[in-house]
């Protein structure tokens, strides 16, 4: 992204080569800077959370800052683009500070490849929480996800990505009830009773002997709550961007580094407690090209390091969400 | 290998415990025209009045609000006879003749190169201005106007002196003498331009084999130490000047530059001023504690270093 000299590139070459690798920070090849997360930042989302890598601790500048908000609406299942079951959408949208030195059509380009890459891993049926759902084949939740960068210092994606699962993490799915029409049919005469007028002339036909109950409509119940967290919250993917060498490969790359690097491969697992996890999507971004036999080695070390960023991330959120739960009076 | 923390700030006992009023708490706020002459510096928070609009003119980083000429920005108040400014503390760089500054070419046009300097508009580099190979007093040829890529291509770094400025206020640079160039061998690290003080001299030469240049622009190179070529004007190569390869640096070399790279970004992120015998101390400190490159970046030692020289100095 960022122009580099190419003395510079091949002095982070070089050093990152050299035995042992150094780098520009004095960092280790799997080292992250350090990473803040903060979940409920804005009250008007359903669930949302900030991410910010390497940020300075002192006035909260620099470092790679993100922000995610999931937000629910209801949709009716067949119409427009519902589906039953109810859907999840994502996008991300970069704040032009972030990327000054791109013109802006060069920014959208880049916000549509990473709502490319976010929205399909995301929305894929197989992590689509149950509880989307609310009445089947008629209503069901519409989950929009929406992402903005408001700066980069390298190594967007894994914000995304974590951005994105603690926003979801934090989701609360409000709790519905469904109610139904019941019209009586021994009354006929008692009109006013009838919760709704065109309901009443609808099954005034005698030869209607049906008895199914049709649940047709919802209402939100008073509680104290916000709601229930999304089903299957554990099962959100976490990123991890390897920054391909030669003959090595490092982990949260700054932008000086991302730019001396010729090929970065992302890869996103979820992980189910202690199982063998699963390969959700994987990426090849830049200019050189990798083979077979690296490609199967670099899986197996990114396999070892997303586990880590995932239990810490776990356990960060679970923090988060005791915090938030402890009665603040 | 990577670690989670909570966006909140760290308690800094001393702030929490002074009482702070509000701007229109009016019995402290003294707002009188003495207040603007007096010799010490004012400080001034964003909304804060200043003084009154009748007797004085608003000038930059200040507005009017009713009677009263408030700050708009944290810094400095400035007077000039009836003129008043806030001169900012968080700011572009704010260019003056005579200032070294480190910038990177973002454009090569014809005869000059743009370089952003960290300033509010792109520096410019005519080609009459640096060193061509083959003596310095040499005419300029059509040739080398064909060829202004092989002398500096995009996203060179390179150490350059403000020359003038142009009717815009956009500056001039120019690379005119052997200290001046491209820059290699090292790593660039960015401060906010206000931390780089006016030394006597900017080119610094640390025991440890590592050379600064302290940009005033917030730029600082970081590089491995070069033996003194010899200064004679013939002495001038061409090849050497406009390379971009980097000379062999050893690990100990390479280790000396990200510590003393992330000693510049500790005492920039706690805004401490950088002056060089500082950052001779701040090394000193470091290798005494024997850490590695990233212990800084570890836990309280950044605060430690910033603790032990304020004692210091």
């Amino acid at each position: 992204m960022s122009s580099i000299s190419k003395s510079e590139k091949a002095y982070i070459q070089s050093s990152l080569l050299s035995d042992p690798p150094l780098r520009a920070d004095g960092r280790g090849l799997t080292d992250f800077r350090t990473i803040a997360l903060e979940s409920g930042v804005a009250p008007l989302a359903n669930g949302s959370a900030r991410v910010s890598i390497g940020r300075n601790a002192y006035d909260g500048g620099g470092g790679t800052e993100v922000v995610a908000a999931a937000k629910l609406e209801v949709e009716t299942v067949g119409d427009g683009e519902g589906v039953d079951g109810g859907r999840v959408v994502c996008s991300v949208s970069c704040s032009p500070t972030a990327y000054p030195l791109l013109p802006s059509n060069a920014l959208d380009d880049l916000q549509h490849d990473m709502t490319s890459l976010l929205h399909a891993t995301l929305s894929h049926p197989t992590i689509r929480p149950q509880n989307l759902c609310i009445l089947p084949g008629k209503k069901s939740w519409l989950l929009n996800l929406d992402v903005i960068i408001f700066s980069d210092a390298g190594n967007v994606f894994d914000a995304i990505f974590m951005a994105a699962r603690a926003a979801l993490w934090d989701t609360k799915v409000p709790r519905t009830r469904s109610v139904q029409y019941r019209t009586q049919k021994s009354d006929r005469k008692d009109a006013t009773r009838a919760m709704d007028v065109d309901e009443a002339t609808h099954v005034g036909s005698a030869l209607d002997t049906r008895e199914t109950v049709q649940v047709s409509d919802f209402e939100l119940p008073d509680y104290w709550d916000e709601g229930e967290p999304l089903d299957g919250r554990q099962i959100w993917p976490v990123c991890l961007t390897l920054n391909l060498l030669p003959t090595s490969h490092f982990l949260d790359a700054t932008l000086q580094e991302e730019a001396s690097v010729p090929l970065k491969l992302l890869v996103l697992y979820s992980f189910q407690s202690d199982t063998t996890p699963l390969l959700r999507s994987m990426r090849l971004l830049g200019t050189g090209g990798s083979d077979l036999v690296q490609i199967k080695s670099l899986l197996k070390d990114s396999e070892k390091y997303a586990r880590i960023v995932w239990t810490a991330l776990e356990g960060k959120l679970k923090d988060e969400y005791h915090s938030l739960r402890k009665p603040s009076f | 290998m990577l670690s989670f923390i909570s966006f909140s700030r760290p308690t800094d006992s001393t702030y929490r415990q002074s009482t702070r009023h509000h701007p229109d708490v009016e019995d402290l706020m003294d707002v009188d025209d003495d207040d603007l002459t007096g010799s010490e510096p004012r400080l001034t928070c964003p909304g804060e009045t200043i003084t009154s609009s009748q007797a004085f003119m608003r000038g930059h980083g200040t507005y009017v609000d009713k009677e009263d000429v408030i700050a708009s920005v944290a810094g400095t108040v400035e007077r000039v006879n009836k003129l008043v400014t806030v001169r900012a503390i968080r700011t572009r760089y704010n260019p003056e003749v005579g200032d070294l500054v480190v910038g990177r070419i973002t454009e090569v046009q014809p005869r000059r190169w743009k370089v952003d300097a960290n300033s509010r508009q792109d520096a410019v580099l005519m080609l009459s201005s640096v060193n061509l190979p083959g003596g310095v007093q040499r005419r300029k040829l059509e040739s080398d106007e064909l060829q202004m890529r092989n002398f500096f291509e995009e996203g060179d770094l390179l150490v350059a002196e403000v020359q003038a400025f142009f009717s815009d206020g956009a500056m001039s640079l120019h690379t005119r003498s052997l200290k001046y160039g491209k820059l290699r061998n090292g790593q660039l690290v960015t401060v906010p331009p206000i931390l780089v003080r006016r030394l006597k001299s900017h080119f610094i030469s640390l025991p440890c084999g590592v050379d600064l240049i302290l940009g005033l622009n917030g730029y600082i190179w970081v590089s491995k130490h070069m033996k003194d070529t010899d200064q004679g004007e013939e002495g001038f190569d061409a090849e050497a000047v406009y390379s971009n390869k980097n000379e062999d640096i050893d690990n100990a070399t390479r280790a000396a530059i990200s510590r003393v790279g992330n000693i510049i970004r500790v005492l920039a992120d706690h805004f401490v001023p950088l002056t060089d015998s500082l950052l001779l101390e701040a090394y000193e400190w470091v290798i005494e504690q024997e850490g590695d490159a990233k212990y800084l970046l570890l836990g309280d030692a950044g605060d430690a270093l910033v603790a032990a020289m304020s004692v210091r100095g």
